[in-house]
């Protein structure tokens, strides 16, 4: 591991005509982390991406990864792994030959399939073509093709689109255990939720622009919806938590307190002997300022 | 270089395409054969022009190994696997230069099967209407080595072709509407220009005897200059497009 970004977008651009696509972004990863790069459909994240492994050219600007530009790395493949779309399979061709077809052409033996459809659980569906695949398998077979030279680096579009629960939590699992080890994640997404419990850093770009680069405590921070707090002594307990900054709404037995971490709430009311019946986030948070956040635009 | 070309061609072997597009070859190749071989008169098919035709039935292999290279690229683009193929050889020139010496093995490999699948029916025919082998091996080998290297320049100009138009429909279909419509109006109004085109060179190579067409060695340096200036020009825009 070394300390220079993995990642590097200097003032990256890209125009199709008049329509700005990416507009100025520029960023860094660091190695070990997991980033989300957040955003409505059509904001640029593929774009983006696209312009970071060497599929489209910029405008303007520099997409660097691990220091290069992807073209320019030594066998690329081994060091980092991308999935663009879910469905970038031959219909008739089988998950390993795929595999197999792309293995060749870095040098890998053909058993380095066998071990990364191992790793995806397709194992079984290895002999099977492709449009036999239900999405899901989809998503995991093109995983598997990112996996299969190691990589230091992953790049996801889009990773959790069409997988079950399960799958995401599988998914999801599967990123923090390969970021755990060194490695670094870039995971894009247009649902906030999907990748929140998992991501160290969240980029938010609308229209092609940077909105947000911040950690994903910042972000919880900075948009917290409050405490939900229920008391049979709420009335007692609003009493006891007034103080400068502190916002209190109470309705009935519930408080909504703002300006006053849990802890405090907590302990505030253990002091006063005030029992309580709920001690919680208030829901509905990270969505609604992901959607105030990136203008309510929807998509393009 | 090698990584490469094993890439390639276990793709152009993992589908059920190419394996389709052989068989359509060789059912091709044996009607062809047969419906020359019981049609001629036994006084012509007793002649060796009358035979070079009917061991030259494999001939339909070129028009295959065409499909072959316009496919071995499209097909890329049309499922989008082009994505993880550059991800995995960003390199592009390398890239087309792999694919194409990829689709030129399978070309050979089309037109040595039809060949010899040629020459097993034209022995029956011959057998089977009472009639000796008139050719020598010189004919012998003008028409399968006429065959496959016809369709080693039709790979490569499939290939090349391919690349530039990306689409595999419209590939396909400016492939035969230059094949059976602007070849052939431009050879039979302005023939002394027509002849350079590729079916006129391709039939000049096979050892055709049209008055106006080229002698078989210029017939194969037109193709080659036909072939390398399309790769050229598709392996050049290919470098510079982005990919969607």
């Amino acid at each position: 591991m070394t300390s220079e970004p993995v990642v590097v977008a200097e003032g990256l651009s890209k125009r199709f005509g008049s329509l700005r696509a990416v507009d100025d972004l520029s960023f860094r990863l660091d190695a070990g982390t997991i980033t989300a790069f957040l955003g409505p459909n059509g904001a640029g994240k593929t774009t983006t991406l696209r312009m970071l492994l060497g599929l489209a050219r910029p405008t303007s600007g520099r997409a660097l990864v691990l220091g290069r530009r992807y073209a320019e790395l030594a066998e690329p493949a081994l060091r980092v792994g991308a999935v663009l779309e879910a469905t970038d399979f031959h219909p008739g061709r089988k998950g390993r030959d795929h595999l197999r077809g792309l293995a060749y052409a870095v040098g890998l033996p053909a058993r380095r399939a066998d071990e990364v459809l191992e790793l995806v659980d397709l194992s079984r569906a290895a002999g099977r073509r492709v449009k036999t695949y239900s999405l899901g398998m989809r998503q995991r077979l093109g995983l598997a093709a990112a996996l299969l030279g190691d990589p230091e680096l992953l790049i996801l579009d889009e990773p959790a689109n069409g997988l079950d629960p399960e799958g995401v939590r599988w998914l999801l699992d599967f990123l923090r255990g390969f970021a755990a080890r060194g490695n670094t994640v870039f995971v894009s997404s247009h649902v906030l939720a999907e990748v929140a419990q998992t991501v160290d850093r969240v980029l938010i770009i609308d229209r092609g622009r940077m909105v947000v680069e911040s950690s994903l405590a910042e972000l919880t921070a900075r948009i917290s919806g409050g405490v939900r707090v229920r008391s049979p002594q709420a009335e007692q307990l609003a009493a006891r938590l007034a103080a400068p900054g502190v916002e209190v709404d109470r309705d009935g037995a519930t408080l909504i307190v703002r300006g006053a971490p849990a802890e405090r709430i907590g302990e505030t009311a253990a002091a006063a002997g005030v029992v309580l019946h709920e001690l919680s986030p208030a829901a509905g948070s990270l969505e609604d300022v992901f959607l105030e956040l990136t203008g309510g635009s929807g998509p393009r | 270089m090698t990584n490469l070309l094993s890439s390639e061609l276990l793709k152009l072997r993992s589908t059920r395409t190419n394996l389709g597009l052989l068989l359509a070859t060789l059912a091709l190749t044996l009607l062809v054969a047969l419906v020359h071989g019981y049609s001629t008169s036994k006084s012509s098919l007793a002649q060796v022009d009358e035979q070079r035709t009917l061991f030259g039935a494999g001939q339909v292999s070129t028009l295959f190994a065409a499909l072959v290279g316009v496919l071995a690229i499209t097909s890329e683009y049309r499922h989008g696997t082009i994505r993880p193929t550059l991800l995995f050889e960003p390199r592009r020139t390398r890239l087309v230069l792999g694919k194409l010496a990829a689709a030129l093995a399978f070309g050979a490999l089309f037109a040595l099967a039809a060949e010899a699948l040629a020459f097993v029916a034209g022995a029956v025919v011959l057998a089977t209407r009472g009639l000796g082998f008139a050719l020598d091996s010189g004919d012998v080998l003008v028409v399968a080595g006429g065959t496959v290297a016809a369709a080693l320049f039709w790979a490569g100009i499939g290939l090349g072709l391919g690349t530039l138009v990306r689409s595999q429909v419209g590939s396909i279909i400016g492939l035969f509407a230059w094949l059976f419509v602007v070849e052939s109006l431009v050879f039979g109004l302005w023939p002394r220009v027509g002849r350079y085109a590729p079916g006129p060179a391709s039939q000049a190579l096979s050892g055709g005897t049209g008055a106006d067409l080229l002698r078989p060695g210029a017939g194969a340096l037109v193709l080659a200059a036909w072939v390398a200036a399309l790769v050229a020009a598709g392996a050049a825009l290919f470098a510079r497009r982005d990919i969607p």
